[in-house]
């Protein structure tokens, strides 16, 4: 009894503990959802309230109304989209030669993706500008995925290295003795082992291309700007549209919890991938 | 079926590491061939050349009368069972050993009949629809000789597929693999570090070490008849104890102990004769010397005992026997217990002898090995 009684006073604590945690994520992002479905009138009221008196979504309607904001929203899409498919075929080739086939060549070539994760992104967008300028291709959609694809690659070079290194050399080798080319092994056998591993790279390549801001404003003006700048432009000149802001922010959320907890068995298992043997 | 003929192969590595020195033998149409030695000798490499998965840098390597050097492994019609099994995780049981016939383009209906037949050869009938990771240990080597044997091909590669086995799946397995390749009298490579599996399954045993082949034959043949000193340590359990000796005539001095080798040895041995004092490796296996208390023989030797491992059916007595040891040159060897002296003798239950003790030890004479000192080969 006595023991217990011991158990449940720790189990509360660290439940207590594990809620302090959470909260502390998910603050910022409830304030903002409470924000987004205040009355516009109350959105800046002194002093501010954290839930809202009157649940209203006309925030929500304004910038649904408003054309850009959907148009912006197909623009982040179809460049994520493209972004990560693009990455991922260079990153899952890329990754599976530079682990399965190690040579010297490739530790130096794993080592400057690494390398280029340093170079803060501002530095680069002066030369990718040109760079597309140079090629036609500032303010579209291939340009803009180029660009988020230099960005993404050397984080899913990596990831997908490490999944590389948990497959065992004799499950490729297993399948050429069973009749298979070197490429026939890669895509019947390797490939969808790796679906866990693939699945996490696809989301974490999803979301840096979703939530990119700087390449997007410097790379796009017009027919191809993506939400999180037409986001920020409601910050302007002419005032500061919160409630329209915070309303666009969690339609934009949206898609990246969705697809978050879609995947979310494929990214435990990749997460866990190698712990234990197959 | 076919045979396979290793002629003059040799590897190579880029950083210039010789990993194969001219390996030449024939493997029989039908044969079992046990590749066995200690850890980088080579044999796992000599199997993967053979398997495709290792480019030969010389030599030629023919399956059945095919040269193969340069063909695909895929097109060498011979699989391949993997020491960590390579089951294909995201795949049944029945995915697995049909793969290679899906990939070889046989119609549905006759895949579905040979995995039904290997799955009951190997009775894998009830686990045909589980994934590799719900398997045990033996469960997992059975689809892999599954995935294997459906084939039908011209040989088999078993690149050690016991050691992840505990101790007494091993034994049962090793005599599974031994019977099912009789059965299917598919010409089968086996490697293996473990001399008791080389012994007991090969119908011939090529011995290896540091890339080179020592010796191949029968495994009687390698006991009773070893080339080398090597071969003579490596084969059998326990080792054979080698020492430095001298043989002056048909006196054979051990250290502070002598005794007389019979003529027949000399028969058997005609260079072992002649001169009138030489230096000699002399090899003892350890059933060959016994209590001279139960069975007394004309050769007799003196030696404090160190230590008994009475094990029920025989016991292992531990001797410090009082010459120079020699080392067979076995990289794996277990460090010998008490002294570098030790020798090791199987007793009978019935010894009395104690750790302490000086024993007195009945040597089988007939029995000695005796090698050059310098070259290490064996004197016959």
């Amino acid at each position: 009894m006595h023991r217990a009684a011991r158990l449940n006073v720790s189990g509360v604590l660290i439940n207590a503990a594990a809620l302090v945690l959470v909260l502390s994520y998910a603050l910022p992002y409830i304030y903002l959802l409470m924000t987004s479905i205040k009355p516009a009138a109350d959105v800046q009221q002194i002093p501010p309230s954290f839930f809202p008196a009157v649940v209203s979504f006309e925030n929500f309607r304004e910038v649904l109304r408003s054309s850009t904001l959907p148009r912006a929203f197909v623009n982040s899409l179809t460049v994520a989209v493209l972004t990560t498919a693009l990455s991922l075929s260079v990153a899952v080739t890329a990754a599976y030669v530079a682990t399965q086939y190690r040579r010297r060549v490739t530790t130096i070539f794993l080592l400057f993706a690494l390398v280029t994760r340093m170079v803060p992104s501002v530095a680069l967008g002066v030369p990718l500008f040109q760079l597309l300028k140079s090629l036609g291709l500032l303010d579209t959609i291939p340009g803009l995925v180029l660009a988020h694809t230099s960005a993404a690659v050397p984080l899913a070079l990596l990831l997908m290295s490490a999944f590389f290194e948990g497959v065992p050399k004799e499950l490729e080798e297993a399948a050429r003795m069973d009749g298979c080319t070197r490429f026939q092994a890669f895509r019947k056998i390797i490939l969808p082992v790796m679906t866990g591993g693939m699945a996490v790279t696809a989301l974490f390549t999803f979301i840096t291309s979703w939530n990119e801001f700087l390449y997007a404003l410097l790379l796009t003006s017009e027919a191809t700007k993506t939400a999180p700048i037409v986001i920020a432009e409601y910050n302007s000149v002419y005032g500061l549209a919160w409630g329209a802001m915070t309303a666009a922010a969690v339609l934009y959320s949206l898609p990246v919890i969705i697809v978050t907890l879609a995947l979310q068995k494929q990214i435990v298992g990749g997460l866990t991938f190698g712990a234990v043997k197959g | 079926m076919a045979g396979i003929e290793l002629c003059n192969i040799n590897k190579v590595y880029g950083n210039s590491f010789h990993a194969l020195h001219d390996l030449s033998f024939d493997i029989r149409d039908g044969e079992f061939m046990v590749f066995v030695g200690p850890s980088g000798c080579g044999k796992s490499t000599a199997l993967r050349m053979i398997a495709g998965l290792e480019s030969i840098t010389s030599g030629e390597l023919r399956i059945g009368d095919r040269l193969v050097n340069d063909v695909d492994p895929k097109d060498r019609d011979i699989a391949m069972v993997f020491q960590s099994y390579a089951l294909y995780p995201h795949k049944t049981v029945r995915e697995n050993i049909a793969f290679p016939l899906l990939m070889a383009g046989l119609p549905k209906t006759e895949i579905a009949s040979r995995v039904d037949e290997a799955a009951r050869i190997l009775e894998l009938t009830a686990l045909l629809d589980r994934r590799p990771a719900l398997l045990s240990g033996g469960q997992r080597q059975r689809v892999a000789m599954g995935r294997a044997i459906v084939r039908k091909p011209a040989a088999f590669l078993m690149d050690e597929p016991l050691s992840n086995l505990d101790a007494k799946l091993r034994v049962q397995m090793r005599a599974e693999i031994a019977s099912l390749q009789r059965k299917l009298n598919v010409t089968t490579i086996y490697v293996t570090h473990d001399q008791v599996e080389a012994m007991t399954m090969g119908d011939r045993v090529a011995v290896m070490k540091g890339g080179v082949l020592q010796q191949v034959d029968t495994p009687q043949n390698l006991y009773n008849r070893p080339d080398n000193v090597f071969v003579a340590a490596f084969i059998g359990s326990p080792s054979m104890n080698l020492y430095e000796a001298v043989l002056n005539g048909t006196t054979l001095t051990l250290g502070s102990n002598s005794f007389e080798i019979p003529d027949r040895v000399f028969e058997y041995r005609p260079s072992l004769g002649g001169a009138s004092s030489r230096r000699v490796i002399v090899g003892i296996r350890p059933e060959h010397m016994n209590d001279a208390a139960i069975r007394p023989s004309s050769a007799e030797i003196s030696a404090p005992v160190t230590l008994v491992e009475a094990l029920g059916s025989e016991s292992m007595v531990h001797l410090n026997i009082d010459a120079p040891r020699v080392d067979a040159g076995d990289p794996d060897a277990v460090a010998d217990i008490g002294s570098k002296k030790a020798a090791v003798a199987r007793f009978s239950p019935k010894s009395l002898v104690r750790a302490g003790d000086i024993a007195r030890i009945a040597v089988d004479a007939e029995e000695l090995h005796f090698f050059q000192p310098d070259s290490r080969t064996s004197i016959w």
